[in-house]
């Protein structure tokens, strides 16, 4: 008698799991209250937020303001131009939607007044390797179109140096 | 409080196993079984695991029952798992300790596990960035390699620690990894070759990076009354504190060159037990990239802000030395399955304090160990302290 089989499909779709911005839906169960940060984005500004109430600047944005539990809080724009505060290199294990961009800078950079009156942002940086970086180059931050998987359009940021 | 003692102590084979998850929890509880050969199982009432990803690298979730029917336990009191990434394992004793410290446990068990190895290990790997603020750190590819990267630039260049002083590190722990059995890598490395090895995210190396480990660790934790039934060589919790020094994403990090959270932590610890850092005979401390232990010497007072490499270069976190530092071989030698390895720390206490670690590693006439575990790009930091003797008893603060 022939054995009864379960007969599974060539191909399992790509688990939304290892997709590093899933977390950009503006509706929908997945809608995230921070959408505003995304749109800012695609009209390319990156934004921080300002409470309105206890005048703290807050990032990465959120809801109610983690201080004062606020709810008023006004989107302002990152400062352009930063500084490199630290950066390295990823040569080894990159997450594996970004395999292919491997190796690049991972660095984190101070922008405005930092901590009293600016932010401390981790980003990448495509164009410039390890050794031609140095601690407290002048960089920048520019809009970063995610195209894919299929139609998708979404948007991020990266670093880039003055 | 009750007084609590660690009265059993089992641990697996540390490395890239040919072993399923629930394997590596049999073998860890069989060897914690063995070790305390007149405990009826049945006296168990709690069971606490420490894991961190179980849902990611093997698919199973509510992973406490699992392990509680693995190992042929009856729980009647307090079951959990605990999830704090890298130390996992440490909370996992915290709970135990909290449960029979308060008496509502007499006997309690924890098993800390991990398998990270698997058919898949750039999903392995990629997991690693949900340690972060997934949706601002890790779309940018921070992982651990690329954060403590960045924490060895800051450090170099705030207090001119070098590159050889990072590679120190390595090589002490992997002299001491060398006379540890159970550790995945048993080989002693030279400066020279930790600098030669593999970039992975510069200044670090492959050697200056824990690896990619499976597996487990048990302990028994017993109120005195049952201790005394137990064992003659309990080895006494006498202390925890924890501490997270900034949330969870960059903008909060501060200076990377500084934790400030591991500072705090330590002061409460020592302020708690009313010990200064030259009382500690022992350290495991998180030693998960060279850097950490570098920062962690100088968190826990054992040496000035900033002279962390010079205290490497002059040999004092040897056996012998000011404080014997990872005399196990650290998580740089026995690898870092994220919850097993601070239930390790705590294997490595009970060896050392009933002398039953090779001459080379042992920490003799010992008094007091500590054990800091840290998790995450280091937000949280987590130390406890084992003695042979009780809280009560020992006369700290000498």
């Amino acid at each position: 008698m022939a054995r009864r089989t379960l007969e599974l499909p060539d191909s399992v779709p790509l688990s939304p799991i290892i997709d590093l911005w899933d977390q950009q839906d503006p509706d929908g169960p997945d809608a995230t209250g921070i959408y505003d940060f995304y749109r800012n984005l695609a009209d390319g500004e990156l934004t921080g937020q300002k409470c309105l109430s206890c005048g703290k600047l807050v990032f990465p944005p959120q809801i109610i303001c983690p201080s004062c539990n606020s709810t008023e809080l006004e989107w302002v724009k990152v400062p352009e131009e930063g500084e490199l505060y630290a950066f390295t290199e990823l040569k080894l294990g990159a997450p594996i939607i970004v395999e292919n961009y491997a190796p690049f800078v991972i660095a984190v950079a101070r922008f405005g007044n930092y901590p009293e009156n600016g932010f401390q942002i981790s980003g990448m940086m495509f164009d410039e390797s390890y050794e031609e970086l140095k601690i407290g180059d002048r960089i920048t931050w520019d809009i970063l179109e995610i195209k894919g998987p299929g139609d998708k359009k979404r948007y991020w940021y990266y670093f880039k140096k003055l | 409080m009750r007084n609590v003692a660690i009265v059993g102590a089992g641990i697996t084979k540390f490395g890239v196993r040919e072993a399923s998850w629930k394997d590596l929890v049999q073998e860890a509880g069989k060897a914690v079984f063995d070790d305390v050969p007149n405990l009826d199982k049945k006296e168990i009432d709690s069971l606490i695991v420490g894991a961190a990803q179980p849902e990611r690298w093997v698919n199973q979730t509510h992973v406490a029952p699992l392990v509680a029917e693995l190992l042929g336990i009856e729980v009647k009191r307090v079951i959990s798992r605990t999830e704090v990434a890298c130390a996992s394992g440490q909370a996992a004793i915290r709970y135990a300790w909290l449960a029979v410290a308060m008496g509502l446990s007499d006997i309690a068990m924890v098993v800390g596990v991990e398998k990270m190895n698997t058919k898949f290990m750039n999903f392995s790997q990629s997991s690693m960035i949900n340690v972060g603020n997934r949706e601002f750190d890790g779309a940018n590819g921070f992982t651990a390699p690329p954060f403590f990267a960045l924490v060895a630039q800051r450090h170099m260049h705030d207090f001119g620690t070098t590159r050889e002083q990072l590679a120190m590190i390595r090589v002490k722990n992997a002299e001491y990894g060398s006379y540890n059995p159970y550790a995945q890598f048993q080989k002693k490395v030279s400066v020279e070759k930790v600098i030669e090895s593999r970039m992975v995210a510069p200044p670090l190396t492959l050697f200056d990076c824990s690896a990619i480990t499976d597996g487990a660790c048990a302990l028994i934790l017993a109120s005195e009354e049952k201790a005394r039934q137990l064992t003659d060589t309990p080895v006494w919790i006498v202390g925890g504190v924890q501490h997270v020094d900034y949330a969870h994403t960059t903008n909060q990090m501060g200076d990377l060159s500084h934790w400030v959270g591991l500072r705090k932590a330590a002061r409460d610890l020592y302020e708690m037990l009313n010990i200064k850092p030259d009382d500690i005979d022992i350290a495991e401390v998180h030693d998960c990239f060279t850097i950490s232990e570098i920062l962690e010497y100088e968190e826990l007072g054992f040496c000035r802000k900033g002279e962390g490499g010079k205290f490497i270069e002059e040999g004092q976190s040897y056996v012998g030395g000011k404080v014997a530092v990872n005399p196990g071989g650290g998580l740089l030698s026995n690898g870092h399955p994220l919850g097993a390895t601070g239930v390790r720390q705590a294997w490595e206490m009970v060896m050392q304090f009933r002398g039953e670690v090779p001459k080379e590693r042992y920490v003799d006439n010992a008094e007091l160990g500590i054990a800091h575990n840290l998790s995450g790009m280091a937000q949280l930091h987590h130390i406890m302290a084992y003695s042979l003797k009780k809280r009560s008893d020992v006369k700290f603060g000498r």
